[in-house]
């Protein structure tokens, strides 16, 4: 097990890392703004302010880069997933035939639907391997490809390969219409 | 399971990816004696060939669409529209109850999602579609009113049509009657036809785009925008594109005709196909290409033929069997060109249909005749009995001949009838001569038996002679009628 337990001692004071946090998130904001139409009114400075205020509630400090890189992750989650709550989202999972999912057929609609019933898988998988709930929230949430996302757990990519294909079929199976 | 169960769990998972899937089963046998692990790892990894495309496209990607999909709320202001309240959305944009503050009446509005007006050039064919769209009255078409641009945002307004989908009534379990499927293709049909004939395509009918409204009408919902979407088409690489290229498949391919699956140009030949799988389903609840998964789905459309309609729903006109098998075909070319060429052959079918109860008389018409054979039977052999001569004799015998010869046939095209309802017509007409030589032999073998007994009784008599001119008056007049109104003019006269 190549696993590296985030450290909680000797923490660093938010707001030292701001600038930090700051390059770190435009990156990812960078990632998807690319994309934007021109007068879009969501600013990547809004996104970035939004994670970090998230960041500085939950009172979670880092104590180095990889640390911060999974807390960021996990805010991108918490983001969309509180976007897709309010949007209704579960209503819409519901009524959805889930035979389109197990068959990969998942369009953008069905995965923005799906979000809130992920969230909870994620939770379920955290209590089993905290790991790969972490190697789902970089690759998935945040983007992350298979070599950054190794460097930040600090495993080899082909370690982190394997081990998410074992997160994506656990959690493939619980959304599935019939789990287990 | 315990954390040890876990992790070998994960050690095996892990292992088994690097050998062949065919050799898993033997494999993890050797490898793990504790069943419950060994179920366990064989699920994840039943579960992982399955997972497809799942997750493998970070969601980070989307997120100025997830992010900036914010919504209207109620009372917020799109020109001269207040939103009441959201209606739904998909992957088209969301869709707003509004009132109209002008004209003081309720309307839909459709905010298109940023994605599909980003780009110039399919905001202008949006645009141009919206306005073809806009060209179109059906009453089983919801009509379009304005498409307002306001700021960067792109609105669609169209009547507000209240009711539920007919996706709704399939999913509701209970089997329309076969009058109801009638209605149901004819209206849609119809519908369609008007929209084909001003050059209009749907391109992604299917049942949650239609509508029935509270008063029981069919509205076609989205006409000619569904599948504008920049992500959606054209799809080049078929079927296995389809499953990877993000954002494309919103719901299902389920209504798709072969040459859209296979990226060709889809005309109006392909709403003929998405007609057929609609009625097909909405008459039996079954797809017609239903199966355990998508993708086997979406194989049976591009290689198998479908069922027929009339072997799963047996009671349902045959001619709106015939109808939905046609518009099922592989080949666009032997589909009906148009929703116009389907909508003929649908009335065909109702007038057809419509005829269908006076085979019923014609059924009574053959069973009464056999009756009358006996009848005449039991009267020469009484007539034989009573007055015995050669005469009488030979009159018993004619008669029991004819019974014979007329019941083994009726026989006959009732059990063509029955059977093999197609044939009846052509039975009919290569018995219809012996029938009515049969007839007329007997009333004149009747009226002969008759004549005997007029000396000693007279009643009996004349009795018998009017059953003998019964029987030529209904070979004559009434079985030409019975059989006309059964199976149309042409087969009344004998020839």
């Amino acid at each position: 097990m190549d696993r590296v337990p985030p450290g909680r001692s000797a923490a660093p004071d938010a707001h030292e890392l701001a600038p930090r946090v700051y390059d770190e998130l435009r990156r990812l904001a960078a990632a998807y703004m690319g994309r934007e139409r021109p007068g879009q009114t969501l600013q990547p400075t809004a996104l970035v302010h939004e994670v970090f205020l998230r960041l500085a509630d939950a009172g979670a400090p880092w104590n180095d880069e990889r640390h911060f890189v999974g807390i960021a992750a996990r805010s991108m989650r918490q983001i969309l997933v509180e976007r897709a709550r309010a949007r209704g989202a579960q209503k819409r999972w519901a009524a959805l035939d889930r035979v389109s999912l197990s068959e990969s057929l998942v369009g953008a609609a069905l995965e923005d639907a799906m979000l809130p019933a992920l969230d909870e898988a994620l939770d379920r998988l955290e209590r089993l391997d905290p790991e790969q709930a972490r190697i789902i929230e970089l690759r998935y949430f945040a983007g992350y490809g298979v070599e950054e996302a190794a460097e930040a757990l600090g495993m080899s990519p082909a370690t982190l390969k394997r081990r998410w294909s074992l997160a994506r079929a656990w959690l493939f199976r619980e959304l599935s219409p019939s789990p287990r | 399971m315990t954390p040890e169960q876990q992790a070998r769990v994960r050690d095996l998972f892990e292992a088994a990816l690097d050998r062949e899937p065919a050799g898993w089963d033997a494999w993890l046998a050797a490898q793990a004696s504790d069943a419950e692990v060994r179920d366990e790892v064989r699920s994840l990894l039943d579960h992982h060939s399955r997972a497809g495309a799942f997750l493998a496209d970070p969601i980070v990607s989307r997120m100025p669409d997830l992010l900036a999909d914010r919504g209207l709320e109620p009372g917020a202001a799109i020109g001269s529209y207040t939103i009441v309240r959201e209606l739904g959305r998909g992957g088209m944009g969301h869709v707003y109850l509004a009132s109209d503050a002008r004209l003081g009446r309720t309307v839909a509005v459709k905010a298109l999602a940023p994605r599909l007006t980003r780009d110039p050039s399919h905001r202008e064919r949006l645009r141009r579609e919206a306005r073809a769209a806009a060209g179109l009255t059906h009453p089983g078409i919801c009509t379009v009113y304005a498409l307002e641009e306001i700021g960067d945002e792109l609105y669609i307004v169209t009547e507000f049509v209240d009711g539920h989908t007919l996706r709704d009534e399939i999913a509701g379990g209970a089997r329309p009657s076969a009058n109801d499927v009638v209605r149901t293709a004819r209206d849609l049909a119809s519908a369609l036809a008007s929209a084909h004939a001003s050059g209009v395509t749907h391109r992604d009918l299917k049942p949650e785009n239609v509508m029935r409204t509270t008063d029981g009408r069919l509205k076609i919902l989205d006409f000619g925008l569904a599948r504008i979407d920049p992500l959606a088409g054209p799809v080049s690489a078929g079927p296995a594109a389809l499953a990877t290229l993000p954002g494309v498949l919103i719901g299902t391919p389920a209504y798709m005709a072969p040459e859209q699956l296979n990226g060709q140009p889809a005309d109006a030949r392909a709403d003929v196909f998405a007609l057929g799988v609609l009625i097909y389903e909405y008459a039996c609840g079954v797809h017609p290409f239903s199966a355990s998964t998508e993708l086997a789905r979406i194989a049976r459309v591009l290689e198998s033929d479908a069922r027929p309609l009339e072997d799963r729903c047996p009671h349902l006109p045959l001619a709106i069997a015939e109808v939905v098998g046609r518009s099922l075909r592989k080949s666009p070319a032997e589909r009906y060109a148009n929703a116009g060429e389907m909508l003929a052959a649908l009335d065909h079918g109702a007038a057809a249909v419509a005829r269908r109860p006076s085979l019923t008389w014609w059924r009574t018409h053959q069973l009464v005749i056999m009756a009358v054979y006996v009848m005449a039977s039991d009267v020469a052999w009484n007539l034989k009995e009573s007055f015995v001569s050669a005469v009488s004799l030979w009159l018993f015998i004619a008669i029991g001949i004819a019974a014979a010869l007329g019941g083994i046939v009726r026989g006959h095209l009732l059990f063509t009838a029955r059977v093999n309802r197609p044939r009846l017509l052509q039975e009919w007409r290569r018995t219809a001569r012996l029938n009515l030589v049969v007839d007329l032999l007997m009333a004149a073998a009747v009226f002969g038996d008759a004549l005997l007994a007029v000396p000693t009784r007279a009643l009996w008599a004349m009795l018998t002679m009017a059953f003998g001119v019964a029987i030529a008056l209904a070979a004559l007049l009434m079985e030409p009628a019975t059989t006309a109104a059964a199976l149309g003019e042409d087969a009344g006269s004998r020839s």
